[in-house]
């Protein structure tokens, strides 16, 4: 019968059928229990630990799966181990970039650096965690675009959290000129920062003269806000900021240079013939 | 101001201009309050309208859910005693709409200043809606559409004298009560020590004939344990 044709060692066509099929059904009841966890632990569990226990189950049932389908391919797991010196330090090297992120984001789900849905800042790429996997990280920019981090490179990058802490600062260098009155300045930027309802009582906005800089008076101004709202607050905030200032006379210079000339007559001298020549 | 309202009304009080017309087969709700429009169109022919005062946490921006009043001036809780204060808080007028047995929110306006604050450190302190209060030791007279006020018992567990300069309440349990000339809560600060106190609030109105304000933050959970709001970061 065909089916019990010898395709190699011990393993029959019938062996290898079997094993496509255990897989395959291995492969659809991991991906239907997966579709089951999400659909009934939904409003149970959160986003991020939903993912982690729908990963865990579905690689959990195909390793098993694959475990199980090996005898039937006449591999053996003492041959395994036998033949696991060299086969395992061939793959070793092949595999290394993908075991080395594996384990980078196994350790990225037991440390917790970043979560589903927080904003953050890997490897120089900014914007929202949208999903961890197991050998990678998504992240979509501010822009919207999503970029794949592989988890490797998450795991030893440098990780701004901007969510973790539920208040945040930012700060502003506002310069004004030096003929302008800086206390009045500071008393305008003080009380328009006290007015906005998000800027937090405490911890106290600070505000003081930072710099004498070459055209500028430069006040810097440090705000609190809830994490949520800072840029909202932010970009408000200076646009009132520099419309108070205007108002009261107070404006922010351009950069400027005193230029001192050698020769005063010259200037003179063009004037005059000037005047010849009118 | 406060109480159920037959539609069409229109109301002008103190900088609050409301109404809700007729428009063909549906109503127009305007409200005009501190520079703040809002304009609904609401798909029924008629209806009543509500106006309580409901939990002070959702103007500018339903953020927290946590008050924090400041004490204008630090109190000396005495040892293993109870002593009974009251305070301001902002009044934040709901505005309901009800046909039947069913009512929902519409709006939400105040007159009253609005400030977040920080309570606790970035890390495990929570975002607090603040209020800054006078302590008076006596029901102070004040104008309801902007402020109400909390009879506060402070009760000193310990064997120590504690400074206490702030209280911080959970939306989840407050309990509004209101007539005419009074929008008021009742709530406990039990000090558990130098920087720990729970804050609960009592159902109860602070004099009699007051009517219950309609809540916006209901527990979903049966309320077994009366929701508190514990200070761990200082009194």
């Amino acid at each position: 019968m065909i089916l019990d044709r010898v395709v190699y060692g011990k393993v029959t066509l019938l062996n290898l059928i079997v094993v496509v099929v255990i897989l395959v059904v291995a492969v659809l009841i991991a991906k239907i229990l997966s579709i089951y966890l999400r659909r009934s632990l939904k409003e149970k569990l959160d986003k991020e630990n939903l993912e982690v226990i729908r990963k865990v189950v579905y690689y959990g049932i195909i390793i098993i799966a694959l475990f199980s389908v090996l005898p039937m391919l006449g591999i053996n797991f003492s041959g395994l181990l036998v033949a696991g010196g060299i086969v395992g330090l061939a793959i070793g090297f092949a595999s290394q970039r993908v075991v080395s992120n594996l384990i980078s984001g196994l350790f990225l789900f037991i440390e917790r650096p970043i979560r589903i849905g927080s904003a953050v800042t890997v490897s120089g790429i900014s914007g929202v965690v949208e999903d961890i996997h197991i050998i990678s990280t998504t992240i979509r920019t501010w822009d919207g675009f999503p970029v794949r981090i592989p988890n490797e490179q998450v795991f030893a990058s440098n990780i701004t959290n901007y969510v973790v802490n539920v208040a945040r600062r930012f700060s502003y260098v506002i310069g004004i000129r030096y003929s302008d009155d800086a206390e009045k300045a500071m008393e305008i930027i003080k009380n328009l920062v006290e007015e906005h309802p998000l800027a937090l009582k405490n911890p106290a906005p600070f505000l003081f003269v930072d710099e004498l800089g070459e055209s500028s008076v430069n006040i810097v101004v440090k705000v609190w806000t809830p994490v949520t709202e800072w840029f909202g607050v932010k970009a408000e905030l200076l646009w009132k900021i520099k419309q108070a200032l205007e108002k009261e006379g107070i404006e922010i210079p351009f950069p400027q240079s005193e230029v001192w000339f050698a020769n005063e007559l010259k200037r003179q001298e063009i004037k005059d013939s000037d005047q010849s020549s009118s | 101001m406060f109480g159920a309202y037959d539609i069409p009304l229109k109301i002008e009080q103190e900088g609050i201009s409301l109404s809700v017309e007729k428009d063909g087969e549906t109503l127009v709700y305007r409200r005009e309050c501190a520079d703040e429009k809002v304009e609904k169109t609401l798909l029924t022919g008629k209806g009543k309208l509500l106006i309580h005062p409901v939990e002070p946490l959702n103007k500018p921006k339903a953020l927290t859910s946590n008050l924090l009043i400041e004490f204008d001036k630090t109190l000396m809780a005495a040892p293993k005693e109870t002593s009974k204060i009251f305070l301001t808080f902002p009044v934040e007028i709901g505005v309901f709409i009800s046909k039947g047995k069913s009512s929902d929110i519409l709006d939400v306006m105040t007159l009253a200043g609005q400030k977040f604050t920080l309570y606790g450190d970035p890390k495990h302190g929570v975002i607090c809606k603040y209020w800054k209060s006078e302590v008076f030791s006596a029901l102070p007279s004040v104008n309801p559409i902007h402020e109400g006020v909390i009879g506060l018992d402070i009760t000193n567990t310990t064997a120590k004298w504690l400074e206490v300069t702030q209280a911080v309440f959970n939306a989840q349990g407050m309990r509004i009560y209101y007539d005419d000339t009074l929008v008021s809560m009742k709530a406990n600060m039990k000090i558990m020590g130098k920087v720990i106190a729970e804050t609960d609030f009592i159902d109860s109105p602070l004099r009699k004939g007051m009517a219950k304000s309609l809540e916006l933050y209901v527990s979903r959970k049966l309320q077994v344990v009366v929701p508190k709001f514990v200070m761990e970061a200082g009194l």
